[in-house]
């Protein structure tokens, strides 16, 4: 607030003198007139400021009164007295409605590109790269589990005679009174496992050590593997009693984190070894095999300070707010960073903390931070203040490159990346940068900077090809999945607990089934190979584990987590009648054809709903106790005020109404037969009758609407910038694309990252000031 | 991994600045109208030399020979002899005479085997360390920063019964930090994390004002409002600099390994550290571990080859092994003699006298002797005036549950417990040590 009067201060403050061309304003004409006759020869037509005559744009927060007090005052500078009184007191409103206003910049300014600060997500992700990127890259194999080995134990030696190794899938063992493997005495075994851990999404993990003998489990450490930085320490038993011993951690989805786990059983009667984790939306299983490779891992750096959470008020997560939160978080951050990297030089893939003694190792350390973290080369001056003022004459090199690492993490081209982007036509650095914040919500690799740097990343093709390449990583698959995740408003609803006695054995298991379900479907679908976003829509099977099968009926599936089974009932389409997303859009008592109803048409359909003009709530007990939920909702929006938007909203979720709050087909709604049958009023106010599931889906499939809806959640998801920032017909082409790929998924993202990494603004501060013709 | 709680142990919250936090006792402020009042004890492993080490009961005039590097603190010395741990059950020797030690108490059955006897567990109580810090903390004029801080010097990275003598409670034993520079960094690494910060955000804003003037106005405002705050937080830093400590923070050598051959340099850059803490009023109960019950600590310094608890075994009539266990223990009365002579030389802050006319410090082992495994006459050496207790005396306590002394610790806190770890050996009350 306070550096926008200053400006304003200053604008006013040097209104410029240079032509006596004036005569005085006509009294009693309208201040539009009064400012061309009288003041744009000097601020322009449109107050964006004249070359050599006033070159600073007329914007500000003044108010009206203000700005009229001083234009009667000092303007024009060269003849004060030719605009006063009402004179002034009418120009000035016209300066400030046509243009001076903050509401008048914002409805004037087209839409841009903005600058925007990493969101917290984007940080912690450039963070961990930027760290992992001075050691070796982690690449995780396709085998699953964990490498056992296992020992006869006698008295204090553990891991006395071997007895042999192994792969297990899984660590949910009960062993009771018997031994692990053949030849192993009850007396004392003990086993040892390594490997390394792979998270699916990003977030707080809890995990857990169950067993009755004694067990150390270390993850992601960054020490020598010691008792101390155990993760969970239930080395000790008592009694032969069961421990149960769980822990927090915050992970990265996408990626490894090796894990090593000492076990051991000594004279007790019973035994028993259980690793098991609860994910994010989860509940409590043995980490599932898909999540367990044999094969090591460098540990990962990861932020640990807490960020209070993004701006959302446009339907997405952007880095918009700079707040006295973040800023402070964001310093802490790198405080924390800096301590890390400096203690664990020789983990982090770097020499022994001992051959740092000379300044030059630590210096190109810095050096190399410093270019990864602002995605470009530094120039003669950055290299001087980040790095070289740093290390001159400091005593110690050790608190140099402390200072230096700080100055770098804190400065804001780390932490706006758009800041990396060069004037004109986007290069190399420019073009990696924005790729991998697209597809990575990261910093660039080395192969993009390489490629950057070769002059091999500047034609439409070649960006195209590195998007492809960066789409297989796992850190665009987690960015995928958290853009499903968001467009079927996945986590709005918490809690899709049911009536226990309406829906018995619908419980928290089934829940975390349903989602792995879903999100299994999805994931089959776009990492297929025609990634044909169709079949979101039309899909008529399901996929089901051995649970949700015995819940809604059909066949059992063996084998793996969820297997893709044809529809229990023969009527399921996609994503319109996935019983996760019929589940969460309904009451926990019944079905709710009115959220449905909303869900699908803003999400999916692409309509625009407004707010309702009058809240109406919903009050089960205040209808006819024997209506059907359509003849209760029919009566409830019957006002035409309301059948403004209801036309669109209850056909959708009417013809829903053949599947229960849980997503289980039926047949009947309090003893009547359902009806699903109802005239769908389309954008083009045409009607049409829809009566399933299909029949939606079909609608999607045809709708242009549709498919701009979809496209732009993603646009959002993926860039955090409006479509119309990168030219108005931008939409259009992407959606051209899109039909034409087949529907296409995995172009589309593909196609949008090459868009915004290509696009190319005119500066519009040079565009304002050029004086106008 | 990164510390989980990094910026929760700094006290952040979303309206104050972490490296602003602390109680005002890391100023050092003293509390007023309370004498204070410190306990350390201090840990050496494997049995000592009974007729090198233990006097005639009555006044203290000559020291045996493992005493004579505190020859000059004879009259601030009390020998407690006599003092059995009594406590039974399961676990070995060591790890009963380990576990047992502070906590009074019988161990857990568990899954870990020793040489001989039963398999056993963590402690099933409180040590009395603990006992006292939660004592002292519940009393905001007693209250400190740590409440208690726990050393280690050489101490192996196990997390068994043998390692452990400070329990938080029963099943929860606390590890001894044995790294200074770890131990330099929980005491001030917030205050140096602030020195670094305050040197850079100067230049922050430099680099935001360079920036500023590159970009389209639309997006200045959000630079100009990040330029405020680091404003914002560089006063703030700037202001809480302006405190000052009592006694500067430590100059560690910066350049000492973990490794065993290291372990005086360590052991003295452990004792620096655990004065200044206390002189800073950041603790007022520490534990400083020498190694572990049946460490295998290889002395070269003192020109002993042997593993310490190998030699512990040899029997008496093995003159070698005796002549290098009077050196190690000599050395060890040599270490305590530092850490006293440093408490003495330290001014009391706020107050007259000495630190160590307020401290109680305790030197300690898990063993009467090393060969024989011997929970009778424990050793219990007690130097300093902290307690009160009348000094200058070695007394014989003829087989008294060590229990009863643990209660005249805490009763001297005024903390008047009726019993302490197993209550059958408390039974005849605290010891007349007045």
């Amino acid at each position: 607030m306070r550096s926008a009067t200053v400006l304003l201060l200053l604008v006013l403050a040097s209104f410029s003198v240079s032509c006596g061309k004036r005569s005085k304003a006509t009294s009693g004409s309208s201040g539009e007139v009064i400012y061309a006759e009288q003041c744009a020869s000097c601020h322009g037509a449109k107050g964006e400021g004249v070359d050599e005559e006033y070159d600073e744009p007329l914007w500000g927060n003044k108010s009206p009164e203000s700005l009229a007090r001083y234009i009667h005052k000092s303007m024009p500078e060269d003849d004060e007295e030719a605009v006063v009184d009402e004179d002034a007191e009418a120009v000035a409103q016209y300066v400030y409605d046509a243009f001076y206003s903050p509401a008048a910049q914002a409805r004037n300014s087209p839409p841009r590109v903005e600058l925007l600060r990493l969101t917290n997500n984007q940080y912690r992700q450039s963070m961990t790269d930027l760290i992992g990127s001075l050691g070796p890259q982690t690449r995780i194999g396709t085998e699953r589990g964990l490498k056992g080995r296992y020992h006869n134990s006698e008295k204090m030696a553990k891991e006395k005679d071997f007895i042999g190794e192994r792969v297990d899938r899984l660590l949910d063992f009960d062993f009771g009174k018997g031994v692990p493997m053949e030849n192993m005495t009850q007396q004392g075994f003990s086993i040892r496992w390594t490997g390394s851990l792979i998270a699916p999404e990003s977030g707080e993990y809890d995990i857990r050590l169950r067993t009755h003998n004694g067990a150390l489990l270390q993850l992601n450490s960054f020490g020598g593997g010691g008792d101390e930085d155990a993760f969970i320490d239930a080395y000790v038993s008592t009694n032969n009693e069961l421990q149960e011993k769980s822990r927090k951690i915050f992970l990265l989805g996408g990626r490894a984190y090796p894990l090593h786990l000492q076990y051991f059983s000594y004279q007790e009667k019973v035994s028993s070894i259980h690793l098991e984790w609860k994910l994010p939306h989860g509940v409590w299983e043995a980490i599932p095999h898909e999540f367990l490779s044999p094969q090591g891992a460098a540990p990962v750096t990861l932020v640990q300070a807490n960020f209070s959470a993004d701006d959302r008020s446009r339907g997405f997560e952007r880095g918009s707010a700079i707040s006295k939160e973040w800023q402070e978080a964001t310093t802490f951050a790198a405080v924390e960073i800096v301590n890390h990297v400096v203690a664990n030089l020789e983990q982090l893939g770097r020499q022994r903390k001992k051959n740092y003694k000379e300044a030059g190792d630590l210096r190109k350390l810095c050096m190399e931070i410093a270019e990864r973290a602002f995605r470009r080369p530094l120039d003669g001056e950055q290299k001087a203040f980040f790095i070289d003022s740093r290390f001159e004459g400091a005593k110690d090199v050790e608190s140099a490159a402390k200072q230096s690492l700080l100055l770098i993490l804190t400065s804001p081209r780390f932490l706006y990346p758009g800041l990396a982007d060069n004037e004109g036509a986007p290069d190399g650095d420019t073009i990696a940068s924005r790729l991998a914040l697209t597809l990575w919500d990261s910093l660039p690799d080395e192969e993009l900077c390489k490629a950057a740097r070769e002059g091999t990343l500047q034609s439409t093709g070649q960006v195209a090809a590195q998007a492809r390449r960066l789409l297989e990583d796992p850190r665009a698959r987690i960015k995928t999945r958290e853009f499903f995740q968001e467009w079927l408003a996945m986590d709005e609803r918490e809690d899709l607990g049911k009536d226990g006695k309406l829906y018995p054995g619908f419980d928290q298991r089934i829940v975390a089934d349903l989602r792995g379900s879903l999100e299994t479907f999805v994931e089959e679908v776009v990492w297929s190979e025609q990634s044909d976003y169709r079949e979101l829509l039309t899909a008529d099977y399901l996929y089901l584990n051995p649970r949700l099968a015995e819940f809604y009926g059909g066949p059992v599936p063996d084998g793996e987590p969820y297997a893709k089974v044809a529809a229990p009932d023969g009527m399921r389409s996609g994503i319109f009648t996935h019983p996760y997303l019929l589940a969460a859009n309904a009451y926990h008592d019944n079905t709710s054809p009115i959220h449905r109803g909303v869900f699908l048409s803003r999400n999916v359909l692409g309509r625009l709903l407004k707010p309702p003009p009058e809240a109406v709530a919903f009050k089960n007990e205040e209808f006819d106790p024997t209506l059907t939920m359509r003849e209760k909702v029919t009566e409830l929006t019957k006002k035409d005020t309301c059948m403004q938007c209801h036309r669109v909203i209850n056909p959708i979720g009417f013809s829903l109404e053949s599947y229960d709050a849980v997503g289980r087909y039926r047949t009947t709604d309090n003893k009547k037969p359902i009806n699903t049958v109802s005239d769908y009023v389309n954008d083009q106010d045409e009607q049409i009758r829809v009566e399933s599931a299909r029949d939606l889906a079909k609608l999607a499939v045809e709708s242009e609407a549709a498919h701009r809806a979809f496209i732009t959640h993603l646009f959002h998801h993926l860039t955090k910038q409006s479509t119309e920032a990168y030219g108005g017909e931008a939409l259009d082409l992407l959606r051209g694309t899109f039909v034409d790929s087949g529907y296409n998924m995995q172009n589309l993202i593909v196609e949008i990252a090459t868009v915004a990494a290509l696009h190319h603004e005119e500066d519009e501060a040079v565009a304002l000031s050029t004086p106008t013709p | 991994m990164i510390r989980r709680n990094f910026l929760r142990d700094l006290g952040l919250s979303a309206a104050s600045l972490p490296f602003l936090a602390g109680l005002p006792s890391l100023y050092g402020a003293e509390a007023l109208g309370s004498r204070k009042q410190r306990l350390i004890i201090m840990f050496t492993p494997n049995g000592t030399l009974p007729g090198e080490f233990w006097p005639k009961a009555g006044p203290l005039t000559e020291l045996k020979p493992i005493l004579k590097p505190l020859e000059k603190f004879k009259d601030r010395m009390l020998m407690l002899k006599g003092l059995s741990n009594r406590i039974k059950g399961d676990g070995d020797g060591h790890m009963r005479g380990m576990s047992c030690l502070l906590t009074g108490i019988e161990l857990l059955p568990g899954n870990i085997q020793g040489g001989s006897d039963t398999p056993a567990g963590w402690a099933n109580g409180i040590s009395i360390d603990q006992e006292l810090k939660n004592f002292l903390q519940k009393d905001a004029a007693t209250q400190t920063r740590f409440g208690s801080l726990e050393f280690g010097v050489a101490v192996p990275d196990r997390a068994d019964p043998w390692t452990r003598m400070v329990y938080a409670g029963s099943n929860k034993p606390v590890a001894p930090i044995d790294d200074p520079y770890q131990m330099l960094n929980k005491l001030y690494g917030q205050m140096k994390d602030r020195a670094t910060l305050v040197g850079v955000l100067d230049d922050v804003r430099d680099d935001l004002k360079k920036i500023s003037k590159k970009i389209s106005r639309e997006d200045q405002r959000a630079i100009k409002d990040h330029m405020e705050l680091v404003k914002a937080m560089e006063e703030d830093l700037k202001r809480a600099g302006d405190r000052k400590l009592v006694h500067p923070e430590p100059e560690l050598d910066p350049n000492i390994e973990l490794v065993n051959d290291n372990t005086p340099e360590i052991s003295r850059m452990q004792m620096d550290l655990l004065v200044n803490s206390m002189a800073n009023d950041m603790t007022r109960i520490a534990t400083l571990q020498y190694m572990r019950s049946v460490g295998q600590a290889r002395m070269r310094w003192l020109e002993v080859e042997e593993g310490h608890h190998q030699l512990s075994h040899e029997p008496d009539k093995n003159e070698d092994a005796q002549e290098k266990l009077l050196r190690i223990n000599t050395w060890f009365a040599g270490e305590l003699a530092y850490l006293v002579q440093k408490l003495s030389d330290t001014p009391e802050p706020g107050a007259d006298g000495s630190m160590l006319d307020h401290t109680t410090v305790i030197w300690t082992n898990e063993l009467g002797k090393g060969n024989s495994h011997t929970h009778d006459n424990i050793p219990f050496l007690v130097v300093g005036n902290g307690a009160g207790f009348k000094m200058g005396q070695c007394h014989d306590f003829k087989g008294a549950p060590h229990n009863r002394f643990l209660m005249s610790l805490a009763h001297s806190f005024g903390h008047e417990l009726k019993s302490f770890g197993s209550e059958k050996y408390c039974g005849d009350g605290v010891l007349p040590l007045g």
